[in-house]
């Protein structure tokens, strides 16, 4: 899974600790799910999809899937080809 | 390197201490019953059988203890615990099938507990390896 968890972590200025805190989990599960070395359990996703307002496949997206999550598509950070 | 405050959220910490403490109390009133009931420091009797149904109730106390710990865990806390246990547990049944053939070829006879070691080694080598694969390092 790939995620934009670090980008949009460090948007608001939060540690991984502090996220870790408002999420309720450790500071080590945030960093396996930014360094994608661990996938969240649904609950988790909703909840981190929750606290940062966005759906959880602007988020989270399965590797080879093809598209990047929505934000993290070149167009949406004002890239243009 | 991951510390115990990376890896463990505030609750985490909290049932695990507890576990800790059901686990000494219940490790020291076997320790206390072995030598009391083993040595005839007590006489077999209905005191003897009190104090051996008092230390498995410590031991199935100290059990839950680590039942409540592991369902409120942090999710990849579980994870690593579940992977510890699954070692331990392939890795004392693994000893104490095939320990059975080196008995029979003149290894030393082991007492029952004695695979308990092996799978509580296993256990911690187990959490060890997953600790060390999902440490979290320097945050970037």
């Amino acid at each position: 899974m790939i995620n934009r968890l670090r980008e949009l972590r460090t948007a608001r200025g939060w540690s991984q600790g502090e996220l870790a805190g408002r999420l309720g989990v450790s500071r080590q599960t945030v960093n396996a799910i930014e360094t994608e070395k661990y996938d969240p359990s649904l609950p988790l996703a909703f909840t981190i999809a929750g606290l940062f307002t966005l759906a959880i496949e602007d988020i989270f997206r399965p590797n080879g899937s093809g598209a990047a999550p929505v934000a993290a598509r070149p167009a949406d950070r004002g890239f243009v080809d | 390197m991951t510390t115990c405050s990376d890896a463990y959220t505030p609750r985490d910490t909290r049932n695990m201490r507890i576990f800790n403490v059901w686990t000494i109390a219940a490790a020291a009133m076997f320790a206390g019953a072995t030598i009391l009931i083993g040595k005839d420091i007590i006489a077999r009797g209905p005191l003897a059988w009190s104090l051996a149904i008092a230390t498995l109730l410590m031991t199935l106390l100290a059990v839950r203890a680590y039942m409540v710990f592991l369902r409120a865990a942090d999710e990849l806390l579980r994870r690593i615990q579940l992977e510890g246990l699954a070692l331990g547990f392939g890795a004392g049944g693994v000893f104490m099938l095939s320990y059975r053939l080196f008995e029979r070829l003149g290894a030393p006879k082991l007492d029952s507990p004695d695979p308990f070691v092996i799978m509580a080694i296993f256990w911690a080598l187990g959490q060890y390896i997953g600790m060390r694969r999902y440490a979290p390092g320097v945050e970037r």
